[in-house]
Order: C-alpha cells, then sequence, then structure tokens
C-alpha cells in the first residue's frame, strides 16, 4: 500500500504546547491499521519541496519570535502551498500556523507579518500581551456530517476576523475573538484552528476524518477505516465534556 | 503606616499559626492588597541576599545553598517550604523582622519564582542572582517562555550584583549581556558526561540566537536545549565559565571541578548541573571546600524529589516532574534503574499546575525501558493513559485510577520495583497517600534529613 505522505512545516520552530503530538497519533492510528505513514520535514534551510506531491500539509503553534522569524522564509512557500491547497491537499494548521496561512498577522507591537494569503481571514493581537483567550474550550463541528464536539485548549493573544466558514460553534471558550460564538476556519480540504491539546489527542473521530480525507484521494481507496479500540480516548472524553459542559 | 502594616502581619502570622494554619502565603497576600502590591517593600534587610530562579531546581539548589551557609551562631532565613512570590517572601520575613520591618539574619537564600524577580528585587537589595535554566513550563499562566526571560532580563539591564548564569543554557546565558556594566557576571558549564548526544534528544527551546536569530550550533546537548551551543553567525556563546564541571561519571556517581572530585547523592546530569551551580556560589563566598564536598555527598531534599519508600515491601522512587524537560529527565533515570519496574504518573490541572496539559505530549514515552505496567492518577489521570497509549505502549497494561489512594493500592497489587512521578500540586497529596498506604501496609518513608 502507498504510504499516506505527511509534510510537517516548520516542525523545529511551531512546535509549542505539544503540537507535534497530532503527528504522532496520526502515526499511530496508521500504525494500528497497517497503513504506512510518512512524515518528511521542511524547515527554513530545507529546499522547497513539491507541496502538492503530499497527502497533508501540517503546521503547529509557536511563539511570537519564531512567527517573525519564519514570516520571512513564508513567500518562498506560497505559490507551491496555494497549488497544493488547489490539488486538494489536506491542510491542518494549529494556533499560529493558522494565523499564518491568513492575510496578515499584527503582533502586539503592531508589527504587521504578511501571511501566506491562502484564506481571507486576518489577526490581530491586542495591544497589551495580557490579554490573551487561554482555557480549556469545546467546539462543536459538523465537519464529519454529524455534530461532533472537540476538545482542546486554547491559548492565543490573536483575534481572528474574517472567517466566512468556520471549524465549528463554541460550546464552552472563547473560540477566534474573545467570547466569539465560532472557532477555526475550515472547508473541504482544511482545518485551521486554535486548538491545543494537542487537538487530536481527545478527538480521535477527527483524526479519522483527516486520515479518511487523505485515503479518498488514491483509486485505491478503503471503504472505510478498521475500527480502533478508542475505550481510554473515550473516556477521557466523557470526563472532560461532563466537567467543562454542566455548567 | 509601615509600623501598622507589619503589626497586623505579625498578628496575622500568630493568628493562624494559634489556629493551627499555614501562615506561609495568606498574611503577605493582604499585605500585598494594602500596600498596592508592594508587600515586600515594608522590610529593611542589610543581609546579604541570594537568590535563586530558574524552571527546574529551584527549590533543590536553594536548600543545598542554604545548607553551605548554615552553622553554629549563623542566622539563615530561608524559603524551605517554597513560598517563591512577593507573598510568600512577605509571609516568610513577617516572622523574622521586629516591630520597624528590620530582618534580623546573616544571609537571606530565597528561591524566587522567575515571574517575581523583578518584582521582589526592586524592593529588596540583591547580593547574588542565580538563574539556572528556563524551560517550557506552564505556558498558559507564564506566557511564553521569551515573555518571562524578557522580564528577567529587563531586570538585570540595571542589575550590578552577582549574576550566576547557566552558561550552558542558551536562555540563561543570555542575561549575562543584559548590563554591560556589569562586571561581576559568571557562568558555570559542564563537559559532556556519556550520554550527551550531537542531535536534541527531547522538546527544546533555545534553538535560536536571541541576539540575532540564527539557528545555533551545539557541539553536545547535555539534555534538552543544555548544552555546549555557539552563535554561527554573532559568536553568541563563547563566554568563558566561571566554574567547569569535569570527568561526569554517573555511574559512580562523581564529577570533578578544578581538582576536587565530589560524590553526589543522585545520579543525574540534571543533578550535576544543579550541584555545578551550588559549586559557583560556594567559591564566590570563599566556602571551604570540606562543606561544600560534605553537602554534596551527603544533603538530600526530602520532598517529593527523588524520595524514596518502601511499599509494604515494594521499593518506590517519588519524584516531582512539572514540566517536559523534567519529565523526560525523569523517565531517563527510571530506564537507568535496573530490573523491571511499575510506574505511577499522577497528572493534576490545578491553577498551579497549569490548566493546559497539553506539555505531556513533549515527554518522550517511547524510551520506556522495563516498565512493565502503568497506574495513572490526579484530576487528568485519562489524559496522561491516552498519551502513554498512544507513544505504542500496549493499553491493556494502563490502569487509570483517578483517586489517588486507590492508585497506590492499584499499585501494589503486584510485588516489585515502583516508580511515582507525580505534578506540582500533586507532589504533596502522592506523598501522603504513599504515607498512608505505608501506615496501612507497613513500609518505610524515608523521613531522616
Amino acid at each position: 500500500m502507498k504510504p499516506i505522505k505527511i509534510l510537517h512545516m516548520y516542525a523545529d520552530m511551531l512546535d509549542l504546547y505539544g503540537d507535534s503530538g497530532n503527528m504522532e497519533i496520526l502515526q499511530y492510528r496508521c500504525k494500528m491499521r497497517g497503513i504506512p505513514c510518512e512524515i518528511e520535514h521542511y524547515s527554513r534551510t530545507s529546499e522547497v519541496p513539491d507541496f502538492s506531491s503530499y497527502d497533508l500539509i501540517y503546521l503547529g503553534g509557536g511563539a511570537d519570535l519564531e512567527q517573525q522569524i519564519l514570516s520571512a522564509d513564508l513567500p518562498r512557500c506560497s505559490e507551491g502551498l496555494k497549488k497544493a491547497y488547489a490539488d486538494g491537499v489536506f491542510f491542518l494548521m494549529i494556533c499560529g500556523g493558522y494565523q499564518l496561512m491568513g492575510k496578515y498577522y499584527r503582533d502586539a507591537d503592531g508589527n504587521e507579518l504578511p501571511g501566506v494569503g491562502l484564506f481571507d481571514y486576518h489577526t490581530i493581537a491586542p495591544n497589551s500581551r495580557r490579554k490573551r483567550c487561554i482555557g480549556n474550550i469545546v467546539v462543536q463541528t459538523e465537519i464529519t456530517g454529524e455534530p461532533l464536539d472537540i476538545i482542546g485548549f486554547e491559548n492565543h493573544g490573536g483575534q481572528t476576523s474574517g472567517v466566512t466558514s468556520p471549524f465549528g460553534k463554541v460550546r464552552c471558550g472563547n473560540g477566534n475573538c474573545f467570547q466569539s460564538d465560532t472557532e477555526g476556519y475550515c472547508g473541504k480540504n482544511v482545518i485551521a484552528t486554535y486548538l491545543h491539546g494537542p487537538l487530536l489527542a481527545k478527538n480521535p473521530k477527527l483524526s479519522d476524518y483527516i486520515l479518511t480525507y487523505c485515503l479518498s484521494r488514491r483509486e485505491d481507496a478503503p471503504e472505510q477505516l478498521a475500527p480502533l479500540d478508542d475505550t481510554l480516548e473515550n473516556e477521557c472524553r466523557a470526563v472532560m465534556l461532563e466537567r467543562l459542559l454542566k455548567k | 503606616m509601615k509600623r501598622f502594616f507589619i503589626l497586623l502581619g505579625k498578628l496575622l502570622v500568630k493568628g493562624l499559626q494559634l489556629l493551627g494554619k499555614n501562615a506561609g502565603n495568606l498574611p503577605g497576600c493582604i499585605l500585598w492588597t494594602l500596600t498596592r502590591h508592594k508587600c515586600v517593600s515594608l522590610f529593611q534587610v542589610d543581609c546579604p541576599i541570594i537568590a535563586v530562579t530558574g524552571t527546574n531546581g529551584k527549590t533543590s539548589v536553594t536548600s543545598y545553598v542554604a545548607k553551605l551557609f548554615s552553622g553554629e551562631g549563623v542566622k539563615l532565613i530561608t524559603n524551605s517550604a517554597g513560598n517563591n512570590l512577593d507573598t510568600g517572601i512577605c509571609s516568610l520575613l513577617l516572622q523574622h523582622c521586629d516591630w520597624k520591618g528590620r530582618v534580623n539574619a546573616d544571609y537571606l537564600i530565597l528561591e524566587t519564582d522567575e515571574s517575581h524577580v523583578p518584582v521582589v528585587y526592586s524592593q529588596l537589595k540583591l547580593e547574588t542572582l542565580v538563574v539556572l535554566n528556563f524551560f517550557r513550563d506552564q505556558l498558559d499562566r507564564n506566557g511564553e517562555v521569551e515573555t518571562l526571560i524578557l522580564k528577567i532580563n529587563e531586570f538585570c539591564k540595571t542589575f550590578e550584583g552577582n549574576l550566576i548564569l547557566n552558561g550552558d543554557d542558551p536562555n540563561t546565558a543570555r542575561l549575562g549581556r543584559a548590563n554591560p556594566n556589569n562586571k561581576n557576571v559568571k557562568y558555570f558549564h559542564a563537559e559532556p558526561y556519556a550520554h550527551a548526544t550531537t542531535q536534541l534528544f527531547e522538546a527544546g527551546e533555545g534553538r535560536f540566537c536571541p541576539f540575532c536569530g540564527s539557528a545555533l550550533e551545539y557541539a553536545y546537548y547535555q539534555y534538552s536545549h543544555i548544552g555546549k551551543f555557539a552563535c554561527p553567525e554573532c559568536g553568541y556563546g563563547t563566554h568563558t565559565p566561571y566554574v567547569t564541571t569535569t570527568d561526569i561519571d554517573l555511574d559512580k556517581p562523581s564529577f570533578r571541578i578544578g581538582e576536587n572530585t565530589y560524590t553526589p547523592a543522585l545520579n543525574s546530569i540534571y543533578h550535576v548541573y544543579n550541584m555545578t551551580a551550588v559549586t559557583a556560589v560556594a567559591k564566590l563566598y570563599d566556602i571551604d571546600n570540606r562543606i561544600l564536598t560534605d553537602a554534596i555527598a551527603n544533603y538530600t531534599v526530602k520532598n517529593g524529589r527523588m524520595e524514596s519508600f518502601t511499599l509494604g515491601e515494594n521499593p518506590a522512587v517519588l519524584n516531582l516532574a512539572k514540566n517536559p524537560v523534567g519529565a523526560n529527565m525523569t523517565l531517563r533515570v527510571m530506564n537507568e534503574m535496573s530490573g523491571e519496574k511499575e510506574l505511577l504518573f499522577v497528572l493534576n490541572d490545578n491553577i498551579a499546575d497549569g490548566l493546559d496539559v497539553s506539555w505531556i505530549w513533549d515527554i518522550n514515552f517511547s524510551v520506556f525501558e522495563r516498565v512493565t505496567r502503568v497506574v495513572t492518577s490526579g484530576t487528568r489521570a485519562h489524559d496522561i493513559a491516552v498519551r502513554i497509549k498512544c507513544a505504542g505502549y500496549d493499553p491493556s497494561k494502563i490502569v487509570v485510577r483517578p483517586k489517588l489512594d486507590d492508585a497506590v493500592e492499584e499499585l501494589n497489587t503486584t510485588a516489585g520495583k515502583k516508580f511515582v512521578i507525580a505534578n506540582y500540586t500533586a507532589v504533596q497529596p502522592t506523598r501522603a497517600a504513599l504515607k498512608r498506604y505505608i501506615e496501612k501496609h507497613g513500609g518505610a518513608a524515608n523521613e531522616a534529613n
């Protein structure tokens, strides 16, 4: 079987809050099903790859300083990323990665970092670094075709607006802006979100949705993924949903 | 007004003590509000103050430094209970000052929370600041590591006292450049030990030069991003060490500094760095080498830091791990332990822990060696179970017991060695649960110190 090919961009810089755990989880869920999965890395010193040759492109979250450093590197990738998106490659982006794929990010000091411009939203950080959306968060998404509660942790200063199709409705927490109704951005082949935790840790159905999409682009696509024993994950979800939603 | 606040504070301390309550923080919190956040400025301190800060190792290094200075006729004040914020330090000083706020002591040796260094020492004159390291820790409470470093850097810009810095941590050593006029900056350093690597092994923070943004180059990594680094572009990292540890042998364990050989009580590289920092303080204050040698060889901090217990017949070790670097170090120590063992991991998400448990995904669990079963506990018992499972550990060998007493009972349903890891707010409840188990089923807690 042909492996699922993942490109993990700037793993050396966008790796705050355990976001690389998402890669470990996807790899784990592939391995348990005997699906080969290869993860390659791209960083500032790499040659620009053929982004369209991957099934999934992943960016995690990072600190302001690191975001500044790599926004200088993004222009050389921008055409390739846009083409890959149009070709149907799946994009998964967390926090800083989410912000950088938009039009621009204005940091707390007022510096404007241009984004890749793949999507129309933009992000503005409040002048005070103390003002941040921090806490456990539950978002209800319908991306899988039925309502699904996604549990994670948000920690961002940036306020994102201009989102045309959010990832989900906020059931508990802040979302794209302080006290907003919606969180993240999504489309047929993109999920962009502020959720750490990491995102996929307590949301195995979301992991499988992404893997199913990646496999669906090939001729020998399986009907559906083999089920896995998610007892621990489901118990963990039940405990957290009970705690966060009962208020 | 000042005398009134001191009087009030002292009455609060006495009152709480009479009620049998802990007076470690509350009096300071009340004075903090009344003085508009300047509670430490109430005190007049004429003796030298030595402060220890950094992400990991503060409590240990502070108590070793206190050990160096302790002796007959020496009045030493130290926050051994770990109240390391301005309010905790205020509460401590209330117990040792006169009615005018004058603190009567020969030395103040204070563990100080990283984010509180500028607050406390803008109000009290600091003689020596020891900075151990900066790692990612409680990101939701402290913010990004960078923000925290910038705060301390701002303080160091006008600080002219002794600044003892970990020269092998790019996040820490950079503070040495904050005040070019400070002639009292001293770096400590360690030569590579047997398990040093040429590649980064665990999540690290200091990958880029803080001065020019280039990727730092490492001759070796000791653990996380601690190691011999240098910036290929601007030359950051070429400082001359004040103290250098060589010939580190963790099997004995022993290490050398200059002419002297030391035999530490614990055998981790992490502990060797702590002892190197302690040695730098000893050198600065001309402490007799016999006192230093004895402290390193015989003194240990019994507070959930590599603390030994016997649970029924089973030998157990408890260690605090409140962030990925601490946890990775602890796993290394556990792996190096011979024979099979079972692990109990207690994970809480109280405010002091940081509400965000994402950090457990930065722990490298794939390195488990001879771990035959895992029990998880704490308010986030399920999260740590999922984490360990996704690292490839057989889920049928993972048992989730959120209640601590249940977890300790479960851990001891089989005979053999036990290793217990607990995060910040979990450590003391875990110690208590281990002791309850011992009361019920026999065994021993190592109380002596």
